[in-house]
């Protein structure tokens, strides 16, 4: 029976070894074509390691410890290593290509030699539901063409037009399916700047542009011959402007250079650790930096602080055998949070609302007292940061409550009754004996709490998304923005194009920060000793 | 004298009291904000009072409906991610935890010192390289890359599973290893003793991690914001927070119901499991 059993557990491990590797063989020639080398040597690591530990018998640990670690390496330890490569590349906006693709690219584009003048047919411009452009050319009686008009320097054999005698009914009137809508003269005169960069394909050198718009009648179109604009020497590595007749070079920074001009797209290269001087040297992007960092810090230091404090009072308050219904305020602590922080955020982001929100409401009488004007939460820097800190505290405080009356319960009664029999008043005994030990033994908690705010993008992201902004920055960047969500815009989302090498020189500092705080926490925890006495 | 007792009265106890019931106003204030906005028939910013005028489900039937705002898709989108890479993390991280455990093996010590070290660092960090390689991805297998809920798992597979084998481990420890043995010596192989012994003793460490996990991965955002574009497969943090926002005020009763829905499922299991998730090593890692 057990003979039996392990005859089905073989056969299902060599299924599913099958699975994998039929999906690898399938995906690695891709990656090839591709020449996303870094993922080919991810994919290669996890083939050998999964054929190694289950081809084999002897190895019994790995078999149970591989499926999980596959996605530890895959996407923590290797996103690790490559954010470091990624660092010291110029990998942004016109460079996101390698070489090759590079080269590709510029080989198709076309440019257009206006030479066949003076052949003129009646030309429709229809629309479909996309909003995309479709022209019908009415050639000759043999060639009523149709297809999808696209970018003039684009080339793509998908697009070619068809001949479609169908458009045409039996008194020679175009008709147009449901589908498509035709747009008026005067609607392709307000779109005229789009459509006089678009062309319709018929073949890989002829292409029908609009020529001239005409309000009342059909417009008209003409034929134009298109040409190969780049063509690429691989013996001298230099490109060839075909419409300018200039020889373009290799330019410095990953990219062809003509005539002084740098030729979009470019690719990513090897920069050394220009990011990184620029980071130190580059006086548009030092400056806003260093106020990030320094706020950064401030944030999670004051944040920490504050939660702390609060929790700390709440603990100390309520933390008497004889104070009646502490279950109660216990359970009403934890709601702030046991709601998820991206919904409290959201109703913070209501509450302080400038023109309608409560808390100014609140204020109104302050204001009215002193005679100023209602705060604009998120206007400027000093108010937008102590909204921030406001809102921090009131998710952090509820955790603080927790550990705190945690420790101060754990801290054994009879200490501090010889401190009372010796003749310490409460307060001696709070700040000699109760506060010290407390914070022995939460300080590796009060570290986790800093590390895990010098990271809360979560906060900082939704409830200013960084702003008020940093004028004269060089970058998308806000007086509330911490390390983490200005490397964020910086890479994805800063409206200003992707730079993912800078972006990740930044996190690789911060990975260097985090360290050195867990190494601190590490010190002064005596965790590390846990983890030894674990194994 | 009744007043001087009173005094008494307030000077050791009743100050406490007093400290206690404001903060219970500053806790629920929002909270109960949020509640009756949603329900009210003129959900207004500026009103701070907590009963509204008028009572109306309209705000909670305007979420259904909208082919713009599809929010039930959201909140199925995540729970499905959540549930997903919470179950597998949790299994593989069992995995990984027995064979720490139970199995002698080179490289046991240096495997376990790293699980503790990369639980440090929070994997989002190194969201611009997690970027990169799943739009490489993406060409090379397009069901897995930028964009789609599976390789968004797949991430957080990766980012939880060393934390979870490492506190999976420390359990399986103080379960008796005189279990294992007598069912080696009845014949047990492996994965016998795994499936019928230590994994379902196991078992209360593992709901927990799950439910960790799961409250984890629902309140992420950064990640779930690389990944999702397509507005119907956002998850509730994404789309809350994207589409209502373009105009905040107006949408304020729809936000509110959202919000609510959104939320009180995680607020009960938290309550729930509060006395585990805040328990000692686990603590800090979880709000995000």
């Amino acid at each position: 029976m057990i003979y039996l059993g392990m005859k089905i557990s073989t056969a299902i491990r060599y299924f599913f070894l099958a699975i994998y590797n039929a999906a690898a063989f399938y995906v690695i020639p891709l990656a090839i074509s591709f020449e996303s080398w870094f993922l080919l040597l991810i994919i290669g690591l996890i083939t050998l390691l999964i054929n190694f530990t289950y081809f084999s018998q002897r190895f019994q640990a790995l078999k149970w410890i591989t499926p999980g670690f596959i996605f530890l390496i895959a996407f923590v330890l290797f996103p690790a290593g490559y954010s470091f490569y990624v660092s010291f590349t110029n990998w942004s906006t016109g460079h996101i290509l390698t070489k090759q693709q590079a080269i590709e690219r510029l080989e198709d584009l076309s440019y257009s030699t206006d030479d066949q003048k003076g052949v003129e047919f009646d030309l429709y411009v229809l629309q479909d539901q996309d909003l995309n452009f479709y022209y019908v050319a009415d050639l000759d009686d043999e060639n009523l063409l149709f297809g999808r008009a696209i970018n003039d320097d684009q080339y793509d054999d998908k697009f070619f037009a068809t001949h479609e005698p169908s458009l045409k009914n039996s008194n020679g009137e175009i008709i147009i399916p449901d589908t498509y809508y035709q747009l008026s003269g005067k609607e392709q005169i307000a779109n005229s700047s789009q459509l006089q960069e678009l062309a319709l394909l018929i073949d890989k050198n002829t292409r029908i542009k609009l020529y001239n718009i005409s309000v009342f009648g059909a417009s008209s179109g003409r034929l134009s011959s298109s040409q190969q604009k780049y063509s690429y020497d691989d013996v001298t590595d230099t490109l060839y402007d075909n419409s300018q007749n200039v020889e373009c070079t290799l330019g410095l920074r990953g990219n062809f250079v003509c005539d002084g001009e740098s030729v979009d797209p470019g690719w990513r290269i090897n920069v050394g650790t220009e990011n990184y001087q620029r980071i130190v040297n580059d006086q548009r992007l030092r400056g806003p930096l260093s106020i990030v960092t320094s706020w950064t810090f401030q944030f999670a230091l004051l944040s920490v602080s504050l939660a702390f404090f609060v929790g700390l009072l709440l603990a100390v308050t309520l933390n008497n055998d004889k104070v009646k219904f502490q279950k109660i305020y216990r359970s009403i602590y934890i709601l702030p949070y046991a709601i998820p922080a991206f919904i409290s955020i959201i109703v913070f982001k209501g509450l302080l609302n400038p023109d309608y929100g409560v808390i100014n409401e609140w204020f109104a009488p302050l204001y009215e007292l002193f005679n100023i004007e209602p705060i604009n939460w998120f206007r400027t820097k000093g108010s937008s940061r102590a909204a921030v800190l406001l809102v921090n505290t009131w998710l952090g405080f509820p955790y603080m409550f927790l550990i705190v009356t945690g420790a101060l319960q754990s801290i054994p009664k009879e200490l501090l009754e010889a401190a009372k029999v010796d003749g310490a008043t409460p307060r001696q005994s709070f700040w000699r004996i109760t506060f010290p030990l407390l914070l022995v033994s939460i300080s590796p908690l009060l570290i986790g709490a800093f590390a895990f705010n010098f990271n809360n993008f979560t906060l900082i992201f939704l409830l200013t998304s960084g702003g008020p902004p940093i004028v004269g920055a060089d970058v998308a960047v806000g007086y509330t923005d911490i390390l983490i969500s200005f490397t964020y815009d910086l890479a994805i989302a800063g409206g200003r194009g992707y730079q993912f090498g800078l972006a990740a020189s930044v996190t690789t500092i911060i990975f260097f920060i985090v360290l050195i705080i867990s190494a601190i926490s590490f010190r002064y925890s005596k965790r590390l000793e846990r983890v030894y006495g674990n194994l | 004298m009744e007043i001087s007792r009173l005094i008494s009265w307030f000077r050791m106890y009743g100050w406490r009291h007093l400290v206690g019931i404001i903060f219970v106003v500053i806790s629920l204030y929002p909270i109960l904000f949020v509640i009756t906005n949603s329900f009210a028939d003129f959900p207004n910013l500026a009103n701070s009072k907590l009963i509204p005028d008028g009572f109306t489900l309209k705000h909670y039937e305007s979420l259904s409906g909208s082919p713009l705002i599809p929010y039930f898709r959201w909140l199925f989108n995540t729970y499905k991610i959540a549930s997903i890479a919470g179950l597998l993390n949790v299994l593989l991280g069992t995995f990984a935890a027995f064979a720490f455990a139970r199995l002698q093996f080179k490289g046991r010590r240096v495997g376990l010192i790293t699980l503790v070290l990369i639980q440090m660092f929070p994997a989002f960090l190194a969201f611009v390289a997690i970027y990169l390689l799943f739009f490489q991805i993406g060409d090379v297998a397009p069901f897995m890359g930028l964009g789609t809920h599976i390789g968004l798992i797949m991430v957080y597979l990766g980012g939880s599973i060393g934390f979870n084998s490492w506190l999976i481990k420390g359990f399986m420890d103080t379960i008796p290893i005189s279990l294992d043995e007598a069912a080696k010596v009845d014949g047990a192989s492996y994965s016998q003793i795994f499936f019928r012994i230590v994994a379902p003793l196991a078992r209360p460490i593992l709901v927990v991690l799950f439910v960790i996990t799961f409250i984890g991965i629902y309140s992420d955002y950064i990640l779930a914001a690389i990944f999702l574009k397509d507005t119907n497969l956002y998850t509730v943090a994404l789309g809350i927070n994207i589409v209502f926002m373009d105009d905040f005020s107006n949408e304020w009763g729809s936000i509110a119901a959202a919000s609510v829905i959104a939320a009180t499922p995680i607020a009960v299991l938290f309550i729930f499991f509060q006395k585990q998730i805040t328990g000692g090593l686990t603590a800090g890692s979880i709000k995000g």
